[in-house]
């Protein structure tokens, strides 16, 4: 019984355990799951990313102008939407290259309100998937 | 998992001679739907202290029966037979509406015919 | 006149957490009738596994019914489903499994004994352990890389392994984390703030227990011995020390004993494993599709929780049935509440620690 009043009182002399983010940064871990990043050059084109998104973040449209990839057959560009996507990490499992052409960064993604409006050129893009 | 098909005149009286409150630990209800008009309810059961023992009772029939209520010899099935009646749309003895969904939100969800 | 009155401890209340609502009858501040309402947040997660996603996406999907038990939501759902594709998990990714399920449960149990002590006045006791519970939280970041969705789960195994200096890490952690534990036993035993007040007030017997179906930590208080990890295979709990926890009296302070007993035994089990991790493969690649049902039941921290799985041999699956712990224990709740008074019903609800989201489904 005693021991608690003891104890309250030496917590005057404590300092806080709070960190008055965001005048003290945090420091950021490197194992931290952050934004999916893509790597053009050495990407293949097998869409097996697409398929394993659970939310469907990941989606390749077809383009006027394709890039010079001779694997690029069909002119395809890759859509990444950071807003829809839960940072679960399947994409870069199912990629047969995992650190030439998609990896996880640990960067945070920015933060955006429903005034930005944007996710109105992704509904466009899901139009132009579905045909 | 041990499985007992039984049909819907003599659940009541299955499941009271079965069902020993000391022995029996009642897990839930559930139902599954088979296509545009019929409906499989399951009860199931699994023994205290033992290792993996469960035993599923289940009954075929249409979403126009009228299901018995074991509530007489369970009390606690009272909560999962009020889940089974928003979800599916079915009547059963002495439980309500009103669980989960309003009145003007779309009706049984889980039933496989589109109401 | 009417002799009774109804008063709601409605969803708005400035002691509870979360949104449930009951109306009690009352005669003279003695409780005689309980009308429950719980689904107030139904989002229809039975409805979107069968027709929205595929059956290897669906173990992100039921993570996210909960915040406090995701992962064992989304354990339950991967080992139904690799019972019917028939895969074996090797016993490094099994160990893994319940190193995290076990800090899981550490992390939860602390907050209801903190929200127990915000009830009964003693605000300094809720601080003090919700500044320790920050220990474990950091340490599940650094295993998985975030604090609440772990997402860690696939079929066949884990994500991520556990190197040599992140085990010396956790397990310093862990041996300062049971010293404060041991502290707050010794104030929830002597102190009257937390022991004296609580005892005698929201009591369930052995034999309503049984006759009610009680499950959790609920049970466990009045005597009952009902502990899931007692009675499955599929994980290795008995080679790792773990001993289930009971009491007698089944009051308040005898479900506070048993959470910090609980507690420590997976202080003890999470050491156990890090001190010997076998070698192997975390993941095991799964080929086909799932056919057939399956019955899969998991300790979460509040109880027993169930799934049950259909599927037809395509990729969108047949059936996904999902009973929760705090639904299955809502006609207990309800048969407590009778002949206690008003006052102390938010301090009974608190103890019971309800989780809603996965309530209501």
């Amino acid at each position: 019984m005693f021991s608690s009043l003891f104890k309250a009182f030496t917590n005057i002399f404590k300092k806080p355990q709070t960190i008055d983010y965001p005048l003290t940064p945090i420091a950021k871990d490197k194992d931290y799951r952050g934004l999916i990043e893509y790597g053009e050059e050495s990407c293949i084109y097998c869409l097996k990313c697409e398929k394993a998104c659970p939310p469907g973040a990941i989606l390749f449209v077809k383009t006027d102008n394709p890039s010079e990839n001779e694997k690029n057959k069909k002119s395809l560009l890759y859509n990444y939407n950071p807003y829809l996507c839960i940072y679960c990490g399947e994409c870069v499992r199912a990629c047969p290259k995992p650190e030439e052409a998609l990896w996880q960064s640990n960067k945070k993604p920015v933060v955006a309100i429903k005034s930005d409006d944007v996710n109105s050129g992704w509904f466009e893009i899901e139009k132009l998937h579905k045909n | 998992m041990k499985k007992i098909k039984v049909t819907l005149e003599i659940l009541a009286d299955e499941i009271a001679i079965f069902y020993d409150y000391k022995k029996w630990h009642f897990l839930t209800i559930n139902g599954v739907s088979l296509g545009e008009d019929k409906l499989e309810v399951q009860w199931i059961f699994s023994q205290y202290e033992a290792m993996e023992d469960i035993i599923m009772f289940y009954a075929e029939c249409s979403y126009k029966d009228v299901i018995p209520s074991i509530v007489n010899t369970v009390p606690s099935a009272i909560i999962s037979q009020r889940e089974l009646v928003d979800m599916f749309g079915v009547v059963v003895e002495g439980s309500e509406k009103g669980l989960y969904l309003d009145d003007d939100s779309k009706q049984a969800p889980l039933s496989g015919c589109s109401l | 006149m009417k002799k009774t009155i109804n008063i709601p401890l409605g969803s708005q209340h400035i002691s509870l957490l979360e949104p449930v609502r009951f109306k009690f009858e009352c005669e003279n501040e003695k409780i005689i009738g309980v009308d429950s309402d719980v689904g107030f947040v139904h989002r229809g997660v039975e409805r979107a596994c069968t027709t929205n996603f595929k059956y290897d996406g669906i173990g992100y999907v039921v993570a996210r019914i909960c915040g406090l038990c995701a992962i064992t939501h989304s354990l339950s759902y991967t080992v139904a489903i690799e019972q019917l594709l028939g895969v074996e998990v090797s016993k490094k990714a099994k160990y893994l499994r319940i190193l995290l399920l076990e800090l899981d449960r550490i992390h939860s149990h602390m907050l209801c004994l903190s929200h127990t002590c915000e009830n009964a006045g003693f605000e300094a006791m809720f601080m003090r352990i919700m500044g320790d519970r920050e220990l474990i939280m950091e340490m599940q970041e650094l295993l998985t890389g975030n604090r609440i969705q772990f997402d860690y789960i696939s079929i066949g195994g884990v994500n991520r392994d556990v190197n040599l200096e992140l085990a010396k890490k956790m397990l310093h952690t862990l041996e300062i984390l049971k010293e404060k534990v041991l502290g707050y036993m010794d104030e929830f035993t002597n102190n009257w703030s937390l022991s004296l007040k609580f005892k005698g007030i929201g009591a369930l017997s052995l034999d309503e227990a049984y006759q009610f179906n009680a499950i959790g930590p609920l049970a466990r208080a009045s005597g009952l011995k009902l502990d899931v990890r007692n009675e499955i295979s599929y994980l290795p709990y008995k080679e790792l020390g773990f001993m289930m926890q009971t009491h007698s009296d089944g009051d308040i302070n005898a479900r506070n004993i048993v959470r910090l007993n609980e507690i420590l035994n997976s202080i003890e089990m999470c050491s156990n494993i890090l001190l010997g991790i076998p070698e192997g493969e975390i993941l095991t690649k799964s080929k086909g599709k799932p056919n057939g049902e399956s019955l899969v039941r998991f300790e979460a921290p509040r109880g027993e929780l169930m799934y049950y799985v259909k599927a037809n041999g395509s990729a969108m699956l047949d059936r996904v049935r999902i009973k929760t712990p705090t639904f299955s224990c809502i006609p207990a709740f309800s048969h407590i509440f009778l002949g206690e008074n008003y006052a102390d019903a938010p301090a009974i609800l608190a103890s019971f620690d309800p989780c809603l989201s996965c309530t209501a489904k």
